[in-house]
């Protein structure tokens, strides 16, 4: 809380690691508000940025919590307003509209109900179907702002039944004026998003980054993008369309045409000026200074644009043709797309721009078919707009498939700084936070910003309610790891196995474990089956695996949490950069304990990391080796920090790979874990570890009460107050 | 590598639990004070609490002990296995029980290979059940338990015992897993609602559907540390819990079968009750010796029982003799909790043991207390003596003999030689 009090006083950014279960959002919420409260002037608004649904839920929870209590202390009503704003998809209230499964769909028949020209057109005749709960708010919602109160998803929902409003616009309205405001990263971390969604946020407000440690990650694939044949197909599918409308129109109506033309040709300057007044984020995919000039020629009428849209789809096509990997540069591909077919880069840079003001002019209600073809429309953007940092990688086919043909076209961001970059620029101070951000110097190198405060926190806790530990040998004396050379040997693999099954049985309950990729988990677990470790398992519980199938992993979950819940406990086998080890928690006994198997390296093969390390080398200086075991450990630390969700939580960590033992990976685990990683646990074999859980499981079944943790990591306010803790809390905070 | 098969082949006799003893002396970690303090902070927050007086108590207990005999009870954890570890303790357990409880009957089941086995049926002979405990020895323990098949068993057993007896359940777990033929949650519900309490002792680590049991059930649930600490844990069941809610207090017909059978006192069927019969705990036996004139004789039906308590097996009348009652009527009565309080300069003897304190308490108090200053930062001095003070006579003893008699004793030395509190009390 001090440190964060600094950065704000600073007027900077801050990056803190705090393990979890130890009230990050709760510090973080209370002395914001304090803080706007305090300053009403200098800090105006809190965007707090989560990852998923749930967990921006939990945070409206904890709001309303302080609310509660800012209310109970201070006897009046609180003027804040806190808000959480999620897609259509969860937002939506239109009973027809909401039945719909995927996010697209819902978003697609919601702009057929709700843009201007359908509503237009239902002014004049009837039978178009609008959405009456946009009616509504577009009616009387504007005026009447949202009463001060902390809103989740449900609360908007029902509010929004109340008034016949929609929630969704409703909550994109009030962002304006709301204090708090909670919604996923990617409303301000994607251009195409933020655009939209976060354009209004004033200068003056704190934005806060949760379970940000792959924030590197969410920024390059909000401007990456991947072009497959398929896609490329149905490119050419909408692009008739198009064409079918265009000429139809010509027919009936030309004069929109003419005026959409005009229109170009006075280029987009009004928006310039509207942008720069509000301060408005800088979007990335349309640089500020192309909006001062006009749509060039060649693509300003319709048929035009059409045309030349067919020319870059066509050329991709042929470019995806190749049976040899190629990468280039922007530059290069530019080049190439101009001696092939003619193609200038500055139509093509406002090729997104120029695609959706022609949908725009159509009034083609359904946006769904058209996704691919705005795809290939930002590619075309984003390529002629930078031409560092990013990359062009095509591949014929995939590294595991060599004889099938699917040509993929990757255009990689390699820098992580360009999508952050605005954020960082543009708000006073940007905290970024997780459980896991260890090694911390490393996020402001690859996001390039300067953090006023860099801190990581640990846990203070009235029992050792975490044993990590380092298994680097089984019991017969072999070395365990997952390096390349050892992996196809039947030796470690047994031994894994032998590791796995003697901790089933020793452990109660829920067991998760991480292997470092799919291929090596279905490898693993054949192998075992020829060994007949799974039978071995099964005695003590049953086995659940996770596929790439998003379907099934979440059958498998179910199944999992039912059989913990019943006693038969499960082992739970995952892989360590999967849907699991982000975002699913296992706190109690769904997992009392986590097995990592070998160390989670990134498939150091692939061309686009490859790509990237050259990138970060030549930019950064920062070294290939250092990034990948970087990137493995936080993977790791954040598969060992799921099963560890609060304080009167407990949980095993088992690392089981020789390599973690060294200095190099051990310095880079977080704080709150290296502090209970003892020297003496850090080489143990199989059995000697089982013996350690064993003893230590149970100890932690003693009972644990509340009065247990007063006085250590549970404070009075009279204990507080104490000259002692004083004292204490000023030698902590000197410490870090 | 000669060397090394050696050591290995011995493991179990040294090896890894002597480098754990070595952890355990280790210091750089709170880890173990830290836990045993929680026990002993725990020890003493039960006393606390049994003394709460004015409790209803269950005096009148069924009680079925589930042990389990599953594949992990061969375990080598307690010496010299799980199984014989919990068995000798369980001896020790039945005869306490039936000590404190001696209107309280007990079962006994197994659970193994998926399955549930009724050793010994809800009876008050100790004798049975410690009979059937030692031949339980022998058998071999295999597959997987089952919790669910346990506790239904022992609730068809307990279901329809009177309502004014406390119905109870005592799983001794040893797996940590259940391997159940349906919904586990369905058979939670309807203990629950037959009013059946559930403690669990774990024997190897804290299982959450254990801990779920014993929550709804309003049971405990604990987990052993070693052998020492689960004798505690077992033997604390011996005391009757506080009955839960709604129980009824009704009037239970009991028979109190004639005393000495030497004195001849006159009376028209003492002929009968006097003249050598078979005795009926043992008739079933073949080897049926005990005929004579020795025994108890139902007041209902005139059937001959060799040992008291016992429930007729002719008309099921309860037969008891009066000292049993009285020993249960310290259940009903708990001497009141004694204040702690800082050590009184005058007094410097324990009334109970005539130790001086510091002699009595250096050992355990001094540390704890130490640690509890270090835990509090308010207590102002560091070695401070904590005695207790019966409310009645004001007599002053340690720590031992405040638990010593309330868990043995049940009686406060000074008020019993107080001439004038005895009296009051016998009033």
């Amino acid at each position: 809380m001090l440190e964060l009090k600094r950065a704000l006083d600073a007027k900077g950014h801050c990056l803190l690691e705090m393990p979890s279960g130890t009230g990050k959002t709760t510090t973080l919420l209370s002395l914001i508000v304090a803080y706007m409260k305090a300053h009403p002037l200098d800090l105006t608004k809190l965007v707090y940025c989560s990852r998923t649904v749930p967990e921006i839920e939990k945070v409206m929870e904890e709001l309303r919590k302080l609310m509660n209590y800012y209310e109970k202390e201070m006897g009046m009503e609180q003027n804040i307003l806190g808000l959480a704003l999620s897609s259509r998809k969860n937002l939506c209230i239109n009973p027809s509209v909401s039945k719909e499964r995927e996010g697209k769909v819902v978003d697609g028949r919601c702009y057929s109900l709700t843009a201007s020209f359908v509503r237009a057109r239902h002014a004049a005749d009837d039978a178009v179907p609008i959405c009456e709960f946009y009616e509504g708010f577009d009616a009387h919602g504007k005026e009447f702002p949202l009463p001060p109160g902390v809103y989740n998803l449900d609360d908007l929902k029902e509010y929004g039944q109340m008034k016949r409003w929609c929630p969704y616009f409703l909550a994109r309205h009030t962002i304006t004026h709301a204090n708090i405001v909670v919604y996923s990263y990617h409303y301000l971390l994607d251009p195409k998003i933020a655009e939209v969604v976060s354009k209004e946020i004033s200068k003056t407000s704190v934005v806060v980054f949760d379970e940000a440690h792959n924030i590197d990650n969410v920024c390059i694939d909000s401007m990456s993008v991947k072009i497959t044949k398929r896609l490329l197909d149905k490119c050419s599918n909408s692009i008739t369309i198009l064409e079918t409308t265009i000429s139809n129109m010509k027919e009936n109506d030309s004069k929109r045409l003419e005026k959409e033309y005009k229109r170009l040709v006075e280029g987009l300057r009004d928006a310039t000026i509207a942008r720069e007044t509000d301060m408005a984020l800088v979007n990335p995919v349309l640089p500020s200074e192309i909006l001062e000039e006009a749509v060039p020629g060649t693509i300003r009428t319709a048929e035009h644009f059409v045309a030349f849209l067919k020319r870059v789809v066509e050329y991709i096509k042929t470019r995806l043709r190749v049976q040899h990997v190629v990468q280039e540069s922007p530059a290069g591909f530019l080049r190439d797309i101009h001696t092939k077919v003619c193609i200038d880069r500055k139509p093509l840079r406002f090729s997104a721009e120029r695609l959706a003001s022609l949908i725009r002019t159509l009034e083609i209600s359904d946006l769904t078919d058209f996704s691919p073809l705005v795809t290939v429309s930002h590619f075309a953007t984003l390529v002629s707009t930078y031409t560092k940092g990013f990359t062009i990688i095509i591949e014929p086919f995939e590294d595991r498939a060599p004889t099938v043909s699917n040509p993929i076209l990757y255009f990689s961001c390699l820098d992580s700084s360009i999508a952050i970059k605005p954020v960082f620029n543009r708000f006073q101070t940007v905290v970024i936070t997780s459980g896991t951000l260890s090694p911390l110097d490393m996020y402001p190198k690859i996001l390039d910003f300067h953090p006023v405060i860099m801190t990581s926190f640990t846990m203070t806790l009235a029992r050792p309610c975490i044993l990590p530990m380092i298994v680097s040998k089984g019991n017969d004396q072999v070395a365990m790891s997952s390096r390349y050379e050892t992996r196809e040997d039947t030796a470690v693999i047994r031994n894994y196995g032998n590791l796995l099954v003697e901790v089933a049985a020793a452990v109660p309950d829920g067991i998760v474990c991480f292997f470092t990729s799919y291929l090596y988990l279905e490898t693993i677990v054949s192998s075992w089956y020829d060994q007949g470790i799974i039978d071995q398992l099964q005695r003590h519980k049953l086995l659940f695996i996770e596929t790439q199938d998003a379907a099934e992993t979440s059958l498998a979950l179910i199944n999992y949490i039912k059989a913990c819940d019943n006693g038969r406990g499960a082992v739970l086998l995952s892989v360590a950069r999967g849907k699991v080890s982000e975002g699913i928690d296992f706190d109690h006994h769904l997992g009392r304990a986590v097995l990592m198997f070998g160390i989670p390296y990134v498939y150091t093969q692939s061309r686009i990391l490859r790509a990237r390390l050259e990138y970060l080398r030549d930019q950064f200086q920062i070294k290939e080796n250092d990034f990948l075991t970087f990137d493995a450990m936080r993977h790791a630390a954040q598969c060992l920090g799921r099963c560890m969700r609060g304080k009167t939580d407990y949980g095993i960590m088992i690392l089981a790979d020789k390599r973690f033992s060294r200095a190099d990976k051990r310095s880079k685990l977080p704080k709150w874990i290296q502090e209970h990683l003892k020297d003496t646990n850090c080489n143990l074999s199989t059995e000697e570890c089982v013996q350690i859980c064993k003893r230590w499981l149970r100890q932690m079944a003693q009972p644990f009460s509340r009065e247990d943790q007063l006085g250590i990591s549970l404070l009075t306010l009279e204990q507080l107050q104490s000259e002692e803790m004083q004292k204490k809390i000023q030698q902590r905070a000197q410490g870090v | 590598m000669a060397d090394e098969d050696e050591t290995k082949e011995y493991r179990w006799e040294s090896g890894y639990e002597k480098t754990w003893e070595a952890i355990k002396e280790d210091d750089d970690g709170l880890l173990e004070s830290n836990v045993a303090d929680l026990v002993a902070r725990a020890k003493r927050k039960r006393a606390a609490l049994k003394d709460t007086g004015a409790i209803q108590l269950g005096m009148m207990r069924h009680l079925f002990v589930v042990v389990d005999a599953s594949a992990c009870m061969f375990l080598q954890d307690l010496k010299p296995t799980r199984f014989l570890c919990v068995l000798k303790l369980l001896e020790v357990f039945v005869h306490e029980f039936f000590d404190l409880n001696p209107i309280s009957q007990l079962g006994i089941l197994t659970t193994k290979m998926k399955r549930s086995e009724q050793i010994t049926v809800l009876a008050g002979n100790q004798k049975k059940h410690i009979e059937a405990l030692q031949q339980l020895k022998d058998l071999s323990c295999e597959g997987e338990p089952s919790l669910q098949n346990s506790l239904e068993r022992a609730m068809n057993g307990l279901k329809n015992m009177p309502a004014y007896s406390s119905r109870e359940i005592l799983v001794l777990f040893g797996s940590l897993t259940t391997c159940d033929p349906g919904d586990i949650q369905k058979t939670i519900k309807s203990l629950k609602d037959n009013n059946i309490r559930v403690s669990i002792i774990g024997l190897a680590a804290e299982v959450r559907i254990c801990q779920e049991i014993a929550k709804k059930t309003g049971g405990t649930y604990n987990v052993l540390i070693d052998d020492h600490h689960l004798k505690e844990l077992i033997l604390n069941q011996v005391q009757p819990p506080a009955v839960a809610g709604s129980m009824e207090a009704s009037l239970v017909k009991m028979g109190f079968p004639g005393g000495s059978p030497i004195v001849n006192d006159g009376t028209s069927d003492s002929s009968a009750d006097h003249a050598p019969a078979y005795c009926l705990c043992h008739i079933e036996s073949e080897t049926s010796s005990l005929m004579g004139p020795n025994g108890y004789n139902c007041p209902q039906c005139g059937s001959r029982y060799c040992e008291l308590p016992v429930e007729c097996k002719q008309c099921g009348l309860t037969l008891v003799s009066a000292p049993h009652l009285a020993r249960s009527y310290h259940h009903l009565f708990p001497i009141k909790p004694f204040i702690e309080r800082a050590q009184v300069r005058e007094t410097t003897h324990c009334f109970a043991c005539a130790k001086l304190f510091v002699e009595a308490e250096t050992n355990v108090i001094i540390i704890v207390n130490f640690r509890l200053c270090l835990f509090y930062h308010s207590l102002p001095f560091l070695f401070l003596l904590k005695v207790y003070e019966c409310e009645n006579c004001n007599q002053i003893v340690c720590l031992d003999c405040d638990l010593f008699i309330r868990e043995t004793l049940h009686t406060c030395p000074g008020c019993a030689s107080d001439p004038v509190t005895a009296q009051m009390k016998t009033n």
